[in-house]
């Protein structure tokens, strides 16, 4: 009997042990063992893209800090929704942990969105809001705080007296919708400050014929803000062609050789600049919080930065405006 | 001074060997194990961690030799270009060259350049911008940005102030060639003229910054590791993750860099993660620092997880092992437990197996040698009592010897036929008080005063038998008249007196028979001068009386002395001397046995 007893004991104790060991490997496996995976779908994956670039390298350094696995893809144009919606599509059949897009505005994508949402895939939307409901959690620029930003500044530039036109490029634009109403509100208690919306289509020559005609009808005309690359390069050209760059403050949005060289040479007075590497960096740790379990913040605005010809030099701003990288 | 020592009473008691030796066991090794474990654990932790912390010190001094021998390659160039004399005399403060000289010189400059870049594909552009105005870069056309101010730059200015000593930049975008936008590390030193003391212009050397880039991005510290130089004002040359750091969304640990020497190397715990951080100097300023997380050092958890599932194993393995050993141990034990039982029921006939001669091995030998022991003297015991009883029934026979019984009975008849009426009251009297003496008392020893009466009684008898063949003579000292003897002690020797030594006698033969007491015994002697005996007929009398004896109701005196030796031990007894014609002593020793 006696020894019975202990032997049971002891058999407890084996157990306990074992049970203990097991349960060891257990966490120490879903702790250590799996690592996450996350997949990277951009706009485009083109590496004349500097903006998705860096997005990616921004990407890579939070999955690095992370120790997860990053897979990047992306079309080679911006506009390319069918291979986007193909990539999407593969990229659900891979099963990743989690799956960061910055989706293309389509309604296959949305559908595609569905079905990796209905396959538990954690989803974060970047740069551009999607239309999938429930909404997911997102990291954007905050595109309103841009303009808003870039009113102020015309503000700054006119002395108090704006009196400004908007070159944009398409009327159903949500980004350029979205800078647009930052740059009326800080123009707002402004009286007559106001011109007009106009949109160059993304035309370089579009633009320029617009400028060249609110110039010739609006003498008062002191600003212009251009709410992409083309507009602003339009915009410049128009003002050089008439010689009155340094009476109408001419401001633009993101960062492109041509555009540096604008604000070097002074026709263009500021350019608001994203962040992408952060857009990219938050946008995975925020796939990588939904991974683990833990709250994300519904929506993640990264702001933006105006860069003058006086600071576009400066450590930080070089950073933003030359992405270096590695190509 | 201390407490009185309580019993030890253990929390769980532990009833049989086997559970003691296998708890013993367990525990030992348990601790054992647990002990060895947690301290290896704790060496192979600082063994990792030291040779971690060598490797990237190591891995750092590299990347620290690389950068320095891009420098220093530099610093080479501009060297070479300080000590040109074409380039001397081109940015010279001189006005013999007219234009069309110039060209020639600027040729030749710009071949010098270019044969140097050819060779060198970290460097991004080499150019001399003298004082004068003139300029020659490595290229043949060159046209400078018209909006970037030569003058303002970081690189011009600092390498004017140093005045003739190289200077290294931060890495920066180099916009002074038009359309170039290159990431670059500068370093720029004023050139002197012949004289040494004059400034004619200033030397620019730019390296590709993809070349440190790469040189950190390569470098392996583990999954989450990483490189990142700081300048000697603590602003960060290069970071991996210099926008975030920018944006406020990550903190880097500058000051401590700043503040920690050439090779040091120390720890940083918050919630990222413990990493260690080590720290080398350049000569030119710059500090290049490593960063390594002790979480992902290579081969530290899955080494960790194989020692902790053979710790398990060992334990386990072990655990089983004391029960078994304990098992075995034990063993022996239980089996002589389960003979002693068998003792224990009056089994007096088993054996337990001797095995190795060990302390249980002993132990069961030296149980085997009591048990044999108990039984013989059991058996002896046995012996004894039987004997006895057969003693006390031959004296029961004695006392009612029918022959005696007979002839004194018919003596009396005679008697009274003769009526000599006093004498058959005297021996009838005499009998009965003969027969109250033998039967009455139940006890074995009775106080030598009865004794004396009853062999009073029995001579009286016999006397009046044998009244002119028959003396007798009773000697009895005062002094033992307080002991005791075995009743009916005397009978049978004076019977043998009267029977053997004196009725065969032709005259009167007397019997004495004496009792005194010695130093510490009691002796009586019945001593007849009958006819004594043969030594032959002596040496019979010692063995046990035969058939006819017996039926004849005499009792053997081997069987007396038996029973004194049993009753007082080994000491006493019967000791005979007889002399044929003389006579009989017979000495009976018994030890004072006060009342």
């Amino acid at each position: 009997m006696r020894i019975q007893r202990f032997t049971l004991v002891l058999a407890l104790l084996l157990l306990a042990a074992a049970v203990y060991a097991v349960f060891y490997f257990k966490l120490y496996q879903a702790s250590a063992g799996q690592e996450k995976t996350v997949t990277l779908l951009l706009k485009s994956k083109n590496v004349r893209s500097d903006f998705w670039q860096t997005v990616s390298a921004g990407a890579e350094a939070a999955a690095k800090e992370a120790g997860a696995v990053l897979e990047i893809h992306g079309p080679l144009q911006e506009t390319d929704a069918d291979s986007q919606a193909e990539l999407l599509d593969e990229a659900i059949d891979r099963k990743p942990q989690a799956i960061v897009v910055a989706p293309i505005d389509d309604e296959r994508i949305v559908r595609e969105l569905q079905r990796a949402q209905a396959a538990g895939i954690k989803l974060v939307v970047i740069d551009t809001p999607s239309k999938l409901k429930p909404a997911p959690v997102s990291v954007a620029n905050n595109h309103l705080e841009a303009g808003r930003q870039a009113g102020m500044a015309v503000v700054r530039a006119t002395r108090d007296k704006p009196y400004l036109a908007i070159v944009s490029d398409f009327k159903d634009s949500g980004v350029s919708a979205e800078r647009e109403k930052g740059i009326l509100e800080a123009i707002s208690p402004y009286p007559a400050s106001y011109v007009g919306t106009y949109y160059g289509e993304d035309s370089e020559d579009k633009a320029y014929e617009i400028v060249k005609q609110a110039l010739a009808r609006k003498p008062g005309l002191n600003a212009v803000v251009a709410l992409n690359e083309a507009a602003a390069l339009g915009a410049a050209k128009a003002l050089k062609e008439k010689e009155v760059t340094d009476r109408v403050t001419l401001i633009g949005f993101d960062s492109s050789i041509y555009q540096i060289k604008l604000l070097e040479d002074g026709s263009l007075k500021a350019i608001v600049v994203q962040k992408p590497f952060n857009m990219g960096y938050l946008g995975v740790k925020a796939a990588l919080q939904l991974i683990d379990g833990k709250k994300t913040a519904k929506t993640t605005y990264i702001d933006s930065l105006i860069v003058t010809r006086d600071n576009m030099y400066s450590p930080e701003n070089q950073k933003l405006l030359f992405p270096f990288n590695e190509k | 001074m201390f407490p009185a020592r309580r019993p030890f009473r253990p929390i769980f008691p532990l009833k049989s060997i086997q559970s003691s030796i296998s708890v013993a066991f367990s525990c030992l090794i348990l601790v054992t194990i647990a002990v060895t474990s947690l301290i290896s654990y704790r060496l192979s932790v600082d063994a990792v961690e030291k040779n971690s912390q060598n490797y990237i010190e190591e891995v750092i001094k590299q990347v620290n030799t690389n950068i320095q021998s891009y420098i220093d390659n530099m610093e080479n160039i501009s060297l070479l270009a300080m000590t040109n004399k074409d380039v001397k005399y081109y940015i010279s403060n001189n006005s013999f060259i007219s234009e069309e000289e110039r060209r020639p010189y600027e040729k030749r400059i710009s071949d010098l350049f270019q044969s140097i870049l050819y060779t060198r594909k970290d460097i991004a552009s080499i150019m001399v911008f003298g004082y004068n105005g003139r300029f020659v870069s490595d290229r043949r056309i060159t046209s400078l940005n018209p909006n970037a101010k030569i003058e303002e730059q970081p690189w011009y200015r600092n390498a004017k102030n140093e005045g003739g000593k190289s200077v290294i930049s931060a890495p920066h975008v180099q916009n002074i060639i038009q359309n170039e936008y290159r990431w670059v590390v500068s370093l720029s030193r004023e050139l002197k003229n012949t004289d040494g003391i004059t400034a004619d212009g200033i030397f620019l050397v730019d390296l590709n910054l993809s070349v440190i880039n790469d040189l950190a991005r390569q470098i392996n510290l583990g999954k989450k590791g990483y490189v990142f130089i700081v300048d000697d004002s603590g602003n960060i040359v290069y970071h991996p993750q210099q926008q975030l750091i920018y944006s406020n969304l990550r903190t880097e640990h500058i000051a401590e860099v700043t503040a920690a020497g050439s090779g040091d190397s120390f720890t940083v715990d918050d919630d990222e993660g413990r990493r260690f951080y080590s720290v080398q100097d350049t000569n030119f300023g710059w500090k290049i620092v490593g960063v390594a997380y002790a979480g992902d050092l290579i081969g530290y958890k899955s080494t960790l997880r194989n020692s902790i599932l053979i710790t398990v194993c060992g334990v386990a393995v072990s655990l089983l092992l004391s029960v078994f050993l304990s098992h075995r141990l034990s063993r022996p034990i239980r089996h002589l437990q389960k003979t002693m039982r068998l003792v224990e029921k009056g089994n007096f006939d088993v054996k337990t197996e001797v095995g190795q001669m060990n302390e249980i091995g002993q132990l069961g030998r030296t149980f085997n040698m009591m048990v044999g022991q108990i039984k013989n003297l059991m058996q002896e015991i046995i012996d004894t009592q039987e004997n006895k009883r057969k003693g006390e029934l031959q004296l029961l026979q004695a006392q009612i010897n029918p022959h005696f019984l007979y002839n004194t009975l018919d003596s009396i008849v005679w008697m009274a036929e003769q009526k000599q009426h006093e004498e058959v009251v005297l021996m009838t009297s005499a009998l009965a008080k003969l027969f109250r003496a033998g039967i009455t008392k139940d006890q074995e020893i009775v106080p030598i005063r009865v004794e004396i009466e009853h062999i009073t009684n029995y001579l009286l008898i016999q006397k009046m038998r044998y009244t002119d063949k028959l003396n007798y003579k009773l000697e009895f000292a005062d002094a033992i008249l307080p002991y005791r003897t075995l009743k009916i002690l005397l009978q049978p020797f004076v019977e043998n007196a009267i029977y053997h030594g004196i009725r065969n006698k032709p005259d009167v033969g007397t019997v004495t028979i004496r009792g005194k007491e010695t130093e510490d015994a009691i002796v009586f002697e019945v001593e007849d001068d009958g006819v004594g005996m043969t030594e032959e007929r002596l040496a019979r009398i010692w063995e046990t009386p035969d058939a006819h004896d017996l039926r004849r109701g005499g009792i053997g005196i081997s069987n007396v002395d038996e029973r004194i030796r049993l009753f007082f031990g080994p000491g006493y007894g019967v000791r005979i001397l007889s002399e044929i014609a003389e006579g009989t002593c017979v000495t009976i020793t018994i030890p004072k046995v006060q009342t």
